[in-house]
């Protein structure tokens, strides 16, 4: 049940030495890099050799600001001509979040997915179909490498589609996928329709089920209507991607691979660490990236770390879900959308107004972005087919940006209610 | 020139009521009321009798209000006349992009509203086919 034993059932002691050794290479790595070098020579950052691991604390955080001022190159510590890739953000406001990995950060990231696969049961012989999204975003890719490595069949179908992704289902008989949660219960209401009975006709047995959080509930629920196991996967681009950290059979709780990434939970308001199992944001510091190490990022992710140990025998200690984020970050069908990207777009076309409203409600168990935008009184050229062609444009520029087909509502000028102060324009209702 | 007021209009109940009741308030009567929706929304076309003071009054309300410019034609209320009136305007190539028609006297007269691309043009035609195009003063 263990894909590098020794390292998963390392002895503690063990492991936190081995740390403190990776932590003192990640910092002589990082120097190389010109964000981390400007940040000794302004005294902020020194490199001497760290003696305890509590001495982290010390060291200052790396945000995704940070990340996005250091565009495009700050942030890299070897040559560029030892990068193979990068990944990116899709974000046009400001600079993306680029991500750049060697050819020895591909092959670490592989290695870490295909630990996360073998730990929860996936062999050889195993059909693996990926129903993640390919490209820039690291969730469909990660897996995709980690798959290969463990050295399972892999259909790299991606996301959407339901009706191929049924026909595969059933014709290769696909016994893992790789799915959004709330994809997943969406694609049960084509079961349905099809009157195919996902618990006796496929040959499902395990769903890694990522990037956006989700409830105890659904999980459950998933495992129920598939009659399978579904394991919670955690991971962000600026680590690696998904592997960061990821449920074992016990499933109460994701393994952080500590032999990969130092983990602290800080007071995301004052910045101090807190002790085992009080809830905060999740701080990473990279161990074995070696195109970009980050120390002590913030992720803006909220959970808390889980005391004591685990029955599956890993050392490794465990977060709990993801409980929300610091930001005003949303996160739809598992796309990151920050409100600014909405806004800037929105400000950009004259016959709208100043005010809009953000609603993000459930629908068939997925996500839906509803967009209210006040028509501009001044702009109004009296025709209900430049209404539509307007309604219509606004939906193909916030496609284009975000990601993610928002539906626009147009309303009447100056009938959006005004907030007293800073505006609140984003009501997310799917827990409602 | 002749004009109607254009008004955007969210298409739920009360909203309407709410444009009628402004110009009420400012005691200005509404001569040709029409509206066009696209499921939740909609553009609602009114001439009213002061168009100037309408307009202002609505502005005021923070409605999104515009001008379009119109030409009201008078046909007879008997079959045909606004076919006769359309061939007119079409076989001199005039598109008609908005048009409404209110019958002013049973079996006598009837007002044909129209918005079309070309307006001196179209005022033209109809006055060299001997249709009556109503003027400021009428409407």
């Amino acid at each position: 049940m263990y894909w590098e034993k020794d390292i998963e059932t390392m002895d503690r002691r063990e492991l936190d030495s081995y740390q403190l050794n990776k932590l003192n290479e990640t910092l002589q790595l990082a120097g190389r890099s010109p964000y981390y070098r400007s940040l000794s020579r302004r005294e902020e950052l020194n490199f001497k050799e760290i003696k305890s691991i509590e001495e982290i604390k010390e060291l200052p955080f790396t945000t995704k600001k940070n990340l996005q001022d250091g565009f495009p190159y700050d942030f890299l510590a070897v040559d560029l001509k030892d990068v193979v890739r990068l990944h990116s953000s899709s974000g046009t406001t400001g600079n993306p979040t680029v991500v750049y990995h060697t050819k020895e950060d591909i092959e670490t990231w592989e290695n870490l997915i295909a630990r996360c696969m073998y730990m929860t049961g996936v062999r050889e012989d195993d059909i693996f179909q990926n129903m993640m999204g390919y490209g820039l975003f690291t969730g469909g890719i990660g897996f995709h490498y980690g798959a290969e490595k463990l050295g399972v069949l892999t259909i790299p179908i991606g996301p959407g589609n339901s009706a191929r992704q049924i026909w595969f289902l059933r014709k290769f008989k696909t016994s893992v996928i790789h799915i959004l949660p709330s994809y997943a219960l969406r694609l049960y209401s084509f079961f349905n329709e099809m009157e195919i009975n996902p618990r006796k006709d496929l040959n499902l047995k395990i769903a890694f089920i990522g990037a956006e959080s989700h409830s105890e509930e659904i999980r459950r629920k998933i495992e129920d209507l598939y009659g399978i196991k579904a394991y919670n996967s955690y991971g962000l681009s600026e680590m690696c991607g998904p592997g960061v950290a990821f449920e074992c059979p016990c499933q109460k709780g994701m393994h952080v691979w500590e032999d990969h990434f130092y983990m602290e939970i800080i007071n995301p308001d004052t910045g101090k660490v807190l002790p085992e199992g009080e809830e905060g944001e999740l701080v990473l510091t990279t161990f074995k990236r070696r195109a970009m190490p980050l120390i002590r990022y913030r992720t803006g992710d909220l959970t808390r770390i889980i005391p004591g140990t685990c029955d599956c025998g890993r050392t490794h200690r465990r977060i709990d879900r993801i409980k929300g984020r610091t930001d005003d970050m949303l996160i739809i069908n598992g796309v990151n959308i920050f409100p600014i990207q909405i806004e800037m777009i929105l400000m950009r076309i004259p016959e709208i107004g100043h005010n809009y409203l953000i609603e993000i409600r459930k629908e068939n168990y997925m996500d839906r972005l509803y967009i209210k935008v006040e028509l501009n009184e001044e702009v109004f050229i009296g025709t209900l087919f430049e209404l539509e062609k307007l309604q219509v444009r606004i939906t193909d520029d916030l496609k284009s940006e975000l990601g993610v087909t928002p539906v626009v509502k147009l309303v009447e000028p100056s009938s959006l209610p005004v907030s007293e102060g800073k505006a609140k324009r984003v009501y997310d209702l799917r827990n409602n | 020139m002749r004009y109607q007021l254009s008004i955007f209009m969210e298409n739920r109940p009360g909203k309407l009521e709410a444009i009628t009741k402004i110009l009420a308030q400012n005691n200005i009567n509404i001569r040709g009321i029409s509206l066009a929706s696209a499921g939740e929304f909609g553009v609602v076309k009114i001439i009213a009798n002061e168009s100037d003071r309408a307009y202002e009054v609505l502005k005021k309300a923070h409605f999104a209000v515009s001008k379009r410019e119109i030409v009201i034609a008078l046909i007879n209320d008997t079959p045909g006349s606004l076919h006769d009136l359309l061939k007119n305007l079409s076989s001199n190539n005039i598109n008609v992009e908005d048009c409404y028609g209110i019958v002013l006297e049973e079996g006598e007269k009837a007002a044909i509203v129209l918005e079309v691309e070309k307006f001196p043009e179209a005022e033209r035609v109809l006055k060299a086919n001997n249709i009556t195009v109503m003027s400021d003063t009428e409407i």
